[in-house]
């Protein structure tokens, strides 16, 4: 048995931080019924259309992060919308949210509320500011999370201007420690019956992982320059250009005995010698002029054979993969990370799995992304024990789009 | 207390990973034994260390943030009375999270076998850069390494005209502190598990480099959605999505809906040059963006940071300022919400630590203790007394 089993989430999150966070549970084994409606569409259900023939179905960004779930289409501004979702989360554990705060209260579904229908109901609101503070009540998205966090002034070239992360990763981030939340509170219901509400801030968890930034404000009175790939500490430490279109190796080098090496592995073992780069000082002193010794070895060569040469040698390198590289990757493919799963109106297409294994109680991802209203009826029918003809009535009241 | 009050966890194998998975269970209020070598954690020699202090093991403002609430104890796992004495402990815990690399943990045994006969019940995460099994199992890794390994440096950093930029690496150490959080997530499910179904201890197995590959947004999805390869010179899939040069400093603009894109429109001015057919929704001004970007960057030119970033926050448009660290420490809303929090240390003194990522109504995050000196719990949490403790660090065990 899957290690959530039994645990049902009643999903209002939508976009990618809370969708990502409840994608975490659905992998443990949860119950996660997304309630969604056209009406007011998940916008990655936009983003981007395979083959790029437009449909709600038919998104890439929504079919990778809700993996799993069930998929119930409700419209929650009428009242029977609305009794309908309070009868679900009456029979679930942990509802979760990511409006902006406050919008689930104007719904009438605020902790207060959602308790008097499920005592121990655990409910997490994950909002971009947090549910009190003078900008609660204002909206945000996590790629604006990367400059509002100070993460952006802190990555970037040397010498260049401040730079995304290349993702909004504000949104993963703030999934990812919601997901802990969820289930730190759901021990404690488990060991005392207790549930409890959760306000996790997108602002606040993306600054939680920011302290080689934050330190350094406080110990030092400044931020540490930016300094693109290079390490606070260790050099070389790179990202160095190989031969063929756009071809990258990365190296970590991390000791003396490791240098040696590597200067060996480059055929340069004079430099392991030359006292502007004989200590880790000077090494750090000279790190442009070691870079473009590297870097002369490196461009003539094959990004593979540059990683397996220095790591038959022990040193930590890679190439630095995209995503054609990643989905045909051997390593990858052995560990079984893709998931394949054929999906009705966008047939089989790779996916991003689970990126942990379980060896007592395996996990996999056993149902694609949810067509949007997919469950509906099941949901109706099989958690709140309604009858066929019901159901019928409401959707002709046009309920359920 | 927290909601993880009662839970017993013992950490080894330092570095950031571990260390923020098992920050987090610390700060939930679970009792986290820290294992560091009799040299100490890595971490601790890595800083940002106060001026004159460089090196300073109980004094690096990495160490103290990931320690929080943690003992130390330390042990040489690579010899036979150090893994005795840490076998010795396992009898008692819920959890071991561990980042010894694959091929070193049978040596320090951490071997998944020897572990679950010692404790069934225990649940073992074991962290690693390519996981515990695959060709290259065994390949060396760092931060760095796994940035570049799972696919995100490749759509990091360059931008149009960058090509001789290499891919970039977020600053610090992102890949492992998502690492480390998709560790805490499994360990904590499969520990709920074992609560509710009455279940056994299990590994878990959790790849950095998978963890990165699962979360670098539309990279895998546009590859396998429409034929195209993510890349740091290309362009976004929405626009306006940009830092951008106001009059004061640079500043982010962002519309993800349609919506958002029409209030900012509105704000302009509404210029004739917005209703022109090739801007006429997000995908269409990511395809002309060349042609838009000139018109969004006169009016940005005009105004202050500040007026774009609250002028937004009005409008409904997720804005942002380009944050310092200063910036952060000072803002009154930070203020508020009390989430830069002040820790006495008895070496590193009073200092401002990032707070709580989430507020739990009924059993608050919160900080017991500062971080451990270097074995400072090492007789209390294995019960020695003076003579054997001397005796064990003579012999380097300790």
């Amino acid at each position: 048995m899957r290690p959530l089993e039994g645990i049902r989430v009643c999903d209002f999150t939508w976009v990618w931080a809370g969708p990502f966070g409840t994608l975490q549970l659905a992998h443990l084994g949860a119950d996660v019924i997304k309630i969604e409606s056209s009406k007011r569409l998940d916008t990655v259900r936009g983003l981007v259309p395979a083959d790029n023939q437009p449909g709600v179905n038919r998104a890439g960004y929504f079919n990778q992060y809700n993996q799993g779930k069930r998929s119930v289409a409700l419209d929650l501004t009428t009242a029977e919308g609305k009794q309908i979702a309070l009868e679900l989360v009456a029979k679930s554990d942990v509802v979760a949210e990511n409006f902006s705060a406050g919008v689930l209260e104007r719904l009438g579904f605020g902790y207060e509320e959602l308790r008097k229908v499920k005592p121990d109901i655990i409910v997490i609101s994950l909002s971009g500011y947090g549910a009190s503070g003078p900008l609660s009540p204002y909206i945000s998205y996590g790629p604006a999370q990367v400059p509002m966090s100070g993460l952006a002034a802190l990555t970037g070239y040397a010498g260049g201007p401040p730079m995304e992360v290349g993702i909004s990763y504000g949104d993963p981030n703030a999934g990812i420690h919601g997901a802990v939340a969820i289930l730190a509170a759901l021990w404690h219901r488990q060991r005392t019956g207790e549930g409890q509400f959760i306000d996790e801030s997108q602002w606040e968890a993306a600054i939680a992982v920011l302290p080689e930034g934050v330190m350094a404000q406080v110990m030092q009175g400044e931020q540490p320059e930016r300094a693109g790939n290079r390490d606070l500490l260790h050099a070389p430490h790179g990202i160095f250009r190989c031969a063929g279109d756009d071809a990258w190796v990365a190296l970590a080098c991390r000791t003396e005995a490791e240098f040696a090496a590597l200067c060996r592995v480059i055929e340069r073992p004079d430099l392991s010698a030359d006292p502007r780069y004989a200590t880790l000082a000077a090494r750090k002193h000279n790190e442009d002029a070691l870079e473009s010794e590297i870097s002369a070895w490196t461009r003539t060569r094959d990004r593979w054979q540059v990683a397996e040469a220095l790591q038959a040698a022990s040193l930590a390198a890679h190439p630095a993969m995209t995503s054609a590289d990643l989905v045909a990757d051997p390593h990858l493919r052995a560990r079984g990370i893709f998931v394949e799963l054929p999906h009705a109106e966008v047939g089989v297409r790779t996916h991003v799995g689970i990126p942990w294994h379980l060896s007592e109680t395996p996990c996999t991802v056993q149902v694609p992304a949810p067509l949007l209203g997919e469950h509906t009826d099941e949901v109706l029918r099989d958690v709140l024990g309604y009858a066929d003809q019901p159901i019928e009535r409401l959707r002709e009241r046009g309920l359920f789009s | 207390m927290g909601p993880l009050a009662g839970m017993r966890v013992i950490e080894a194998g330092g570095g950031a990973a571990v260390g923020y998975g098992t920050k987090l269970l610390a700060d939930l209020g679970a009792d986290v034994v820290k294992l560091e070598p009799p040299e100490g954690d890595e971490t601790r020699r890595r800083g940002p260390f106060p001026p004159g202090a460089e090196g300073h093991a109980e004094r690096g403002g990495l160490f103290l943030y990931l320690n929080t609430n943690k003992r130390s104890v330390t042990l040489d796992l690579t010899t036979s009375r150090g893994r005795a004495l840490f076998h010795a402990l396992l009898g008692d815990m819920d959890l071991l999270m561990h980042s010894v690399p694959p091929p070193e943990m049978a040596a320090q045994g951490l071997d998944w076998q020897t572990v679950h006969a010692l404790n069934p019940r225990l649940v073992q995460c074991s962290i690693s850069r390519f996981g515990q099994s695959g060709p290259r199992r065994d390949w060396k890794g760092s931060d760095l390494i796994s940035s570049a390994a799972g696919g995100w440096a490749t759509v990091t950093g360059g931008g149009p005209g960058g090509e001789d930029l290499p891919p970039l690496k977020a600053f610090g150490q992102q890949a492992d502190y998502q690492g480390g959080l998709h560790a805490a997530t499994a360990a904590l499910g499969v520990l709920l598990g074992r609560e509710r179904h009455g279940s056994g201890g299990q590994h878990i197995d959790v790849s950095i480099q998978e963890v990165v590959l699962s979360f670098i947004e539309m990279t895998i999805a546009h590859h396998a959605y429409g034929g195209r390869v993510a890349s740091r010179l290309g362009g976004k899939v929405l626009q306006p999505w940009a830092m951008m040069e106001a009059k004061d400093g640079y500043v982010f603009i962002l519309c993800v809906q349609d919506v958002e894109w029409q209030r900012f429109v509105e704000w302009m001015g509404n210029p004739e040059w917005a209703s022109w057919e090739i801007f006429a929704d997000r995908f269409k001004r990511a395809e002309t963006w060349d042609v838009l970007r000139p018109f969004i960057a006169e009016w940005v030119a005009q105004h202050t940071v500040e007026e774009i970033y609250t002028g937004g926050l009005a409008r409904k448009l997720a804005f942002a300022p380009i944050s310092t660290m200063g910036d952060l420490l000072a803002s009154e809303h930070l203020k508020q919400r009390g989430f830069f929090a002040v820790l006495g240390h008895p070496e590193a003194g009073e200092l401002t630590y990032p707070g709580a990522p989430w507020k739990f109504s009924a059993t608050p995050w919160e900080l017991r203790r500062p971080a451990p000196l270097l074995g400072q719990h090492t007789a209390e949490v294995l019960g020695l007394d003076a003579g054997t403790l001397a005796r064990l660090k003579e012999e380097r065990v300790v």
